[in-house]
């Protein structure tokens, strides 16, 4: 086997075989690496994988090429307590137009085919190979070497697309250990149902698809739930912040339980039979939490950069990904050009990065994280919803209060003012 | 619901002869936390009340890394398996 590289890429996720494809496709000698036994063995989302510009630039048909589920028709945010629920839906005919807003898959399919498409192109698809430490000289990586392995792996350049615990971008000294405030971890269910009972239960038609978050879903802990429809499962699940997993002494799987009793989701997933479980961390730290996006001979991608950015109503990760893959590929092919493979050639990338979607939304949203650590939006506010609703509809004889009145009435029955407008200067720079 | 006693029976795993988890259980010992034992979605950490001894079973580890994040003490010593080796979703 060829030792030898233009560029090694470690992880073969949506950022890494982007990043592969390209390279490969202007004439580069590519060493793409996964360490499972085939691309996406390794990962999980939620399910949903966002419109990607990158994805309609390289393939212009992408919509029949790809092994996608269902594209999004209708999008639900519920907020809720143990017995209502409140939902605000979206469905709109232009989301059934191409390019879709979005598509659910199945990631070991979905990530595996699109490392066979890079390899198409050209690039060298090593599986069953972790990346375990990175080769330096004169403080230039140069390659990596493979764990259980003889024989290091060498190039002009790495790219790290190792993930959200990106071990390479810690041992290329780029970042420091990742801080628990920085994590929030993700747990699925699959759950097996069939695509008739999909489609009338959720009011769907021939490949349309449904996506619902739930606010209220993960009882006192900071995090947020999950569904999604896929063409004959449902993906349901939940994230919540490692910080405060740690400090409730609750288990995942049974918050994920409890909340598969709640009566509204109890009716969503009904007769579903579990097909598989799994569990990944997220990045959370919102545009403080990336890390030094390049050194000498490296730039990190992906996951592995942070680039992962929730603001309570939009999650947005992997299509940010592939953006970065895409970017870095394009760097790459520069420097590769220049043969010059130096730090100060390499922050072009970051400079890419800062003026495309990617940095600019991580920065426009940049004070959500603190708004997603207001333990109110999840213990106290799902349930100052429903109760204004249920007041709001509630008929019983008794003399009404204009909206107003009874919002204020309700709302300071469960937060004094005080806290309320602090929460609401929170929520205004985070999100308004 | 997950029954996450019969893990296995719907997550595929390779299973290697050896840990890519390493506890230095002296640590552990000492430890008022134990915050692994909880937070492990794959429920992996054990902790004997009686002995106050903590055991971990790698062969059902979901590899999300959580506890190397969650434990604060460096006790945790953890690197991905080799390759191949480790859970292997099919769907998800």
């Amino acid at each position: 086997m060829r030792k030898f590289f233009d560029v090694i890429i470690v992880g073969a996720g949506p950022a890494g075989s982007i990043a592969a494809l390209k390279l490969a496709k202007a004439g580069l000698q590519v060493a793409l690496l996964e360490r499972g036994t085939f691309p996406g063995s390794k990962n999980m989302f939620g399910g949903l994988l966002h419109n990607s510009h990158i994805l309609k630039e390289i393939f212009p048909d992408f919509y029949r090429q790809a092994p996608l589920e269902r594209y999004v028709h209708k999008k639900t945010l519920a907020v809720m307590t143990p017995e209502s629920s409140v939902n605000i839906t979206l469905e709109t005919g232009n989301f059934n137009r191409i390019p879709h807003n979005g598509y659910t898959v199945m990631r070991p399919i979905f990530d595996n085919w699109l490392a066979e498409q890079a390899v198409k192109e050209g690039a060298s698809l090593i599986c069953n190979c972790t990346a375990e430490n990175l080769i330096k000289q004169d403080k230039k990586i140069t390659g990596v070497s493979v764990k259980g392995r003889d024989g290091d792996l060498r190039a002009n350049l790495v790219i790290a697309a190792d993930g959200v615990l990106s071990l390479m971008a810690e041992k290329a000294g780029l970042r420091r250990e990742i801080p628990l405030e920085h994590m929030g971890l993700g747990v699925k269910l699959l759950l097996g149902l069939p695509e008739e009972i999909i489609n009338e239960r959720f009011g769907l038609v021939r490949d349309e698809g449904a996506d619902y978050a739930f606010l209220g879903m993960t009882g006192d802990l900071q995090g947020g739930g999950f569904l999604y429809t896929n063409i004959d499962s449902l993906s349901i699940g939940l994230v919540v912040h490692l910080g405060s997993l740690k400090a409730s002494g609750k288990t995942p799987h049974e918050i994920l339980n409890r909340a598969l009793q709640q009566p509204q989701i109890k009716k969503l997933v009904k007769g579903g039979v579990p097909l598989e479980y799994s569990a990944h961390l997220v990045p959370e730290g919102g545009i403080k939490g990336i890390p030094t996006l390049f050194t000498d001979g490296m730039m990190v991608i992906g996951d592995a950069a942070g680039l992962c950015y929730t603001n309570g109503i939009n999650l947005e990760g992997i299509n940010l990904a592939m953006t970065s893959g895409s970017t870095a590929a394009d760097c790459a092919i520069e420097a590769v050009k220049a043969k010059d493979f130096s730090a100060s050639m390499l922050s072009m990338y970051r400079k890419k990065l800062e003026v495309s979607f990617v940095i600019k939304d991580m920065k426009t949203f940049g004070n959500a994280v603190k708004m997603m650590h207001m333990d109110r939006l999840f213990r106290v506010y799902p349930g100052l919803a429903c109760d204004i609703l249920e007041k709001i509809y509630r008929v019983d004889g008794m003399p009404r209060d204009k909206m107003l009145k009874l919002i204020r009435k309700e709302a300071t029955k469960k937060v004094n003012l005080k806290d309320l407008l602090a929460d609401g200067i929170r929520i205004k720079r985070g999100l308004l | 619901m997950i029954n996450i006693e019969n893990l296995s029976q719907i997550t595929h795993f390779y299973c290697d002869q050896q840990s890519h988890i390493i506890l230095d259980k002296e640590i552990c010992r000492s430890c008022s936390h134990h915050a692994c034992v909880s937070a492990c979605p794959a429920k992996c950490y054990t902790l004997d009340a009686e002995t106050g001894r903590l055991d971990v079973v790698y062969e059902n580890c979901l590899e999300c890394g959580t506890c190397n994040v969650i434990c604060d003490k460096k006790a945790v010593n953890w690197s991905y398996p080799r390759g191949g080796f480790g859970v292997s979703y099919r769907l998800t």
